[in-house]
């Protein structure tokens, strides 16, 4: 079956027995939508049109005191924390979701076929990702903890200095990559192997008997059909961290000093610690014409292995 | 790969997989005591005293009351006007683009990081008085949750071949008899997996409530969790038992949805 993705809508099958011209069955799908419809402007239209709005509004101690022009945009362009914090999403992003697409992938090799327990296996993978975020936070601020945790008296019994994870810049940055690896390498995981099984397997034993080695077979054959869905799992993944916020508020609250401070830490303190909603809003509107953009990516892509993995 | 070589590596797989769970369960059954004298895999002399402390004078009882109410309402508005929405979509040709457009409305809301928009959502329950309550919460959670089950119902639906309802339709049905008669049974299993998936979303939700919520009187169970990380101290027991109770419905819910977890992650687009 196929999914009908935005691109193809259902040819109408409303030719049924004579009727009015405004009969109940003409109104329906119009009374259907509507009400949905509402509640999604209710949280997108509305919004941003308060974004918009606050945007270009001077605020005070968190009261509006008149218009403000492009200044809070100029302000955003010239504020070197934004684009620290920016740099330092970008980074983040970039190293955690390269591991979860290589480890996602390596995993879902590995579990492709059945054996004994490979349900219990494939569960396992994907608990990480089911949980809350700030649970996910709560859960590695123990095992970083020098009193709760683990990792310090595993480095000290290798020999190796107490590392206090969460206490230094470098390390808080990269235990924060790796709380992300741990929470998100399953999505990938999942996406790879639904792809896997989705994949003819009759090219793949030609490949084998013309004499094809797995390596091979795996770049030559396997990898360029795996592609295109593992992309949407790419893209989703890319959109989603670089809003990654519950698990560094819990962990670190963007320390030890502007370590990891992302940018949607940093927007989140502007606009509620130092209560200047229209720096924060600037700044966020900024942001989300950036993601617009990939999202526009991930529906394209998304619409393409729809009709793939039919 | 010997079959050694992939039997140690499942085990260690796993193992990375669930210690950290483990982790959080050991703590959350120690004394404060034992916890401050060092680390330990196994809960020896396990107490419920965090567990007490939580639903005592850490509110836990209220968080997980507003958890229940603002995830219950939204969730089951949401289904409300969403799957006819999504049957719509899947079903009919509506002119100018109309389905499209709506369907990639939907999306936009499912997918932009929540951050983006709580700035605003604040500045506007400001203006109707709803800050710090569940009802502003319910609201923000139905649209949010109305465009993923758009999404996932289209694509349950469009599973659904036409033949069936236009047999009924020719058998002097109306398509809304139809739909109810024929369709919503068909695509009960779909039904069941898109609200457990809604439920899951919205009981982890963080950001949001966060934000909009200042006291236990509307606090979710995620915000009750950070309230007890302090800036310098960390009530360690409690705040591990704290998980514990975040999580174990949701790993309960995840496995029984287990089957669907690629499509309700990608939203339909991989299944």
């Amino acid at each position: 079956m196929t999914t009908e993705l935005a691109s193809t809508p259902a040819p109408d099958m409303s030719a049924s027995p004579p009727r009015r011209p405004w009969d109940f069955d003409r109104l329906l799908p119009y009374l259907l939508v509507i009400p949905a419809a509402l509640a999604l402007a209710l949280v997108s239209i509305y919004p941003i049109y308060e974004a918009i709005k606050a945007s270009f509004t001077k605020y005070l101690y968190g009261r509006p005191v008149g218009s403000a022009g492009f200044s809070n945009y100029i302000d955003v362009a010239h504020d070197p924390v934004f684009w620290q914090s920016m740099g330092t999403t970008v980074e983040f992003v970039l190293l955690a979701v390269t591991a979860e697409t290589v480890l996602g992938l390596a995993l879902a090799l590995l579990v492709i076929n059945e054996f004994k327990g490979v349900k219990f296996v494939r569960l396992s993978i994907l608990l990480p990702m089911t949980i809350a975020p700030v649970v996910v936070g709560v859960i590695w601020r123990l095992i970083y903890s020098s009193e709760t945790g683990f990792v310090d008296p595993l480095f000290v019994a290798l020999g190796l200095g107490a590392p206090r994870v969460l206490s230094h810049e470098t390390s808080a940055f990269v235990g924060l990559v790796v709380v992300d690896i741990w929470e998100w390498t399953p999505l990938l995981f999942l996406i790879a192997l639904a792809g896997l099984q989705s994949i003819p397997q009759e090219p793949l034993e030609a490949a084998a008997v013309d004499g094809a080695g797995p390596v091979r077979i795996f770049f030559q054959h396997t990898l360029p059909l795996l592609i295109p869905i593992l992309a949407v799992g790419v893209i989703l993944r890319l959109i989603d961290a670089i809003g990654t916020f519950d698990q560094i508020y819990v962990l670190t609250r963007g320390g030890p000093g502007t370590a990891t401070q992302l940018i949607s830490i940093y927007a989140y303190n502007t606009a509620f610690n130092f209560t200047d909603y229209g720096h924060g809003t600037a700044m966020l509107i900024a942001l989300l014409v950036f993601v617009s953009l990939l999202i526009l990516v991930a529906v394209a892509l998304m619409r393409r292995a729809a009709a793939r993995t039919s | 790969m010997g079959r050694f070589l992939k039997g140690l590596a499942l085990v260690v797989i796993v193992i990375c997989c669930l210690l950290p769970f483990w982790w959080l369960f050991v703590v959350s059954l120690r004394h404060r005591v034992d916890i401050f004298a060092g680390p330990a895999a196994w809960p020896t002399n396990p107490t419920t005293e965090n567990y007490q402390a939580l639903f005592g004078q850490y509110h836990m009882g209220s968080f997980l009351i507003n958890s229940l109410v603002v995830v219950s309402v939204s969730v089951i508005i949401s289904l409300l006007i969403g799957t006819p929405a999504a049957y719509a979509l899947a079903r009919f040709d509506l002119p100018g683009r109309l389905g499209s457009v709506g369907l990639m409305s939907a999306l936009f809301v499912r997918m932009v990081p929540a951050i983006l928009l709580v700035v605003p959502f604040y500045i506007a329950l400001g203006r109707f008085g709803l800050l710090n309550n569940r009802l502003g919460l319910i609201i923000i959670y139905t649209g949010i949750n109305t465009s993923f089950v758009i999404w996932m119902m289209q694509s349950f639906l469009a599973e659904i071949p036409k033949e069936i309802e236009e047999a009924a339709l020719v058998d002097g049905d109306s398509r809304w008899s139809a739909m109810w008669r024929i369709i919503l049974p068909l695509a009960g299993p779909g039904l069941a997996a898109t609200a457990i998936f809604a439920v899951i979303a919205t009981y982890n939700d963080f950001l949001i409530a966060l934000t909009m919520t200042s006291t236990p009187k509307s606090q979710t169970v995620p915000v009750g969790i950070s309230t007890l990380i302090g800036k310098i101290q960390v009530e360690w027991g409690p705040m591990a038992a704290a998980g514990v109770i975040g999580a174990v419905p949701i790993i309960i819910f995840a496995t029984i949805v287990q089957r669907h977890f690629v499509r309700g992650m990608t939203m339909g687009a991989v299944k």
